[in-house]
């Protein structure tokens, strides 16, 4: 005998967002290091930095109000207004 | 639909049985006859016929036995279902089960259900009856005293003294009778594990008719926002759905729902708590009227198990993240080793024995509203004190153990942890006077140590910038230290409920119920 239920979950279907097409060379480019304010995030990043510099990108930093909070759309529009990659950094 | 009638007796041997009963032994027609005559009742769950035979012949069966006389209800269902439906109709008798193709059904010739058939101590059928024939059972009740030789209980005459019976299963195609006998009422609980619709716990299945009971007039289209971490629409339709999932009654309803609203406020930031690998549960803490009209515990076992309300809110919320929100534990959630609490924590506080302001009304509410409280925690640590003889050193004891808490030398903890006082305990510092803030503030100067010796393994940058000798506390303010009253008349243990850390969590209230019901 077959029963209908009601479903608890959220059946909308979702097109996941494609990514973004990898560049050949970070020279010359934008390169925003975002940290998300974790715990020795800041220490990767520094380190990211400095290879990515000696590769000729040019870097600026960023970072979220607090890791455990998705990056307001504010600040994922200023960064994708300044930034033609984005290295995030996670932490611990 | 078949005639009942009555079939003469024949020299006919009973066929073996191919069934399962409910004890250990074998069902079988020589245990069934060996104190004398069996009766075997042929029944399935689908037709109210049988029903009607087994609630009349019902009470019977235990006289019948001590006379000699073995009743047993043969069902063409599984034997769960038989167990279930025997239960409710009053069958004293044995009961057992034949699955499909029903080979004993068809070895006795079965047309419909019910048939009643008189096996004497030879193991030969004495005679047979089928339907609900009030006249025709109790000659076969006779005949069966005669065989025994004494007089049996028969059937009161009370109408209908006819009701025709149903197909047996045996006499219907046997895939469509295979498909008719699927455990309908079982496996809904297992569909939900098949569908993922679970915390890992039996759940009860969501039907249109139980949610809509649970709605209880709100609109199910309402939205109450989106449940991190997935983003999923929480309409008042899925949360109903999780509380009937959860095992909540409608009542509890208005306080789910204000749990919801609750935890969906951006302050409580239900994101970090939901995929964390911290082992972060969301305590809901209910104060106010409601406590009593829903019957939830704030007394003995306050922290569970044994409270039907308790327990099911706070499970109702948490199936609201997981499912609805996504944050599915080893999924989303990534809770390193999670903690009992994260299926669901429900506490109410007990007002009445509180020496203190309740919770809801230190967060600016009136005594008289019903006020869910939320604060994304650890699990409960126990606080045994039963040798204290001053407020001073029970404040201590209570307030050292929770120097631990997040780690070791993690000192100070901005975020709260939750003091759960039990009557006994709270009856110390009514004594002596004291109120809900002076001991705060005890608590909070009680414990503190020289940055030097917080200096190890895992700690704070405020412990690495602080002078070695300054005197660092557990808390960063009095305010981080939350008391509530809860718990059983008797025993000292009070508990302490650690924090989850880092993230800005912040305690968010909602009243329950304002307005109600919900339709916009």
């Amino acid at each position: 005998m077959a029963v209908d239920y009601v479903s608890p979950f959220d059946d909308r279907v979702r097109t996941p967002e494609p990514l973004a097409p990898r560049p050949a060379s970070v020279s010359g480019r934008r390169v925003v290091l975002l940290d998300i304010r974790k715990n020795r995030g800041a220490e990767f990043l520094d380190r990211m930095e400095t290879l990515l510099t000696a590769e000729g990108a040019i870097t600026a930093r960023s970072a979220k109000e607090i890791f455990s909070k998705p990056a307001a759309l504010a600040l994922i529009d200023e960064i994708a207004g300044r930034a033609d990659l984005v290295v995030e950094a996670l932490a611990d | 639909m078949s005639r009942s009638h009555h079939t003469p007796a024949g020299p006919h041997p009973a066929p073996a049985l191919s069934v399962r009963g409910t004890g250990l032994g074998e069902v079988t027609i020589g245990a069934l006859t060996a104190g004398g005559c069996a009766l075997l009742l042929f029944v399935n769950e689908d037709c109210p016929t049988p029903a009607l035979a087994m609630r009349r012949l019902g009470p019977l069966g235990r006289a019948w036995q001590e006379a000699g006389l073995t009743a047993t209800a043969v069902f063409e269902d599984p034997l769960e279902i038989a167990v279930r439906v025997t239960r409710r109709l009053g069958w004293t008798g044995q009961v057992a089960s034949e699955d499909p193709p029903y080979e004993t059904s068809r070895a006795y010739g079965l047309v419909s259900v019910p048939t009643a058939v008189l096996v004497d101590r030879a193991a030969t059928i004495a005679g047979t009856v089928t339907g609900w024939d009030h006249a025709a059972l109790v000659a076969l009740i006779g005949q069966a005293g005669a065989l025994l030789g004494t007089g049996l209980a028969v059937p009161e005459a009370t109408e209908p003294l006819l009701k025709p019976g149903c197909s047996s299963k045996a006499a219907i195609d046997p895939e469509l009778a295979a498909a008719m006998s699927a455990p309908v009422g079982t496996d809904g609980i297992e569909e939900m594990f098949e569908r993922g619709w679970t915390d890992g716990l039996p759940v009860v299945p969501p039907t249109p008719e139980r949610v809509e009971a649970m709605l209880g007039g709100c609109d199910p289209g309402v939205s109450l926002g989106l449940v991190p971490p997935d983003m999923g629409e929480a309409t008042l339709e899925r949360v109903a759905a999780c509380a009937v999932l959860a095992g909540c009654r409608p009542a509890y309803f208005p306080v789910v729902v204000a749990a919801a609203q609750a935890a969906l406020d951006p302050a409580f930031n239900l994101h970090g708590q939901a995929v964390t690998t911290q082992p972060a549960g969301q305590l809901v803490v209910v104060n106010g009227p409601v406590r009593e009209a829903i019957g939830l515990n704030s007394g003995m076992g306050a922290l569970g198990p044994g409270w039907r309300a308790n327990l099911t809110i706070g499970r109702a919320l948490r199936l609201l993240v997981t499912l609805t929100g996504g944050g599915m534990p080893g999924q989303l959630d990534r809770s390193t080793q999670g903690q009992m609490g994260k299926v669901g924590l429900c506490v109410a506080e007990d007002e009445e024995v509180s020496p203190w302001e309740p919770l809801h009304v230190e967060r600016g509410f009136r005594p008289g509203q019903s006020v869910v409280t939320l604060i994304g925690s650890d699990a409960p640590l126990s606080i045994s004190d039963h040798r204290s003889r001053s407020p001073e050193d029970l404040a201590w004891v209570l307030a050292w153990a929770a120097a631990s808490q997040w780690s070791t030398n993690w000192w100070p903890l901005e975020e709260p942890s939750v003091f759960v006082i039990c009557p006994e305990h709270a009856e110390m510092f009514r004594a002596a006077g004291w109120t809900k803030q002076q001991l705060r503030h005890f608590m909070f100067d009680a414990v503190h140590k020289p940055a030097a010796e917080l200096r190890r393994g895992e700690t704070t940058p405020f412990v690495h910038a602080a002078g070695p000798a300054a005197q660092v506390p557990k808390w960063a303010s009095p305010e981080a230290i939350v008391l509530i009253v809860a718990g059983g008349e008797a025993g000292r243990y009070s508990a302490v409920l650690g924090p989850c850390t880092g993230m800005g969590s912040q305690i968010v209230s909602r009243e329950v119920g304002s307005p109600w019901p919900l339709t916009t």
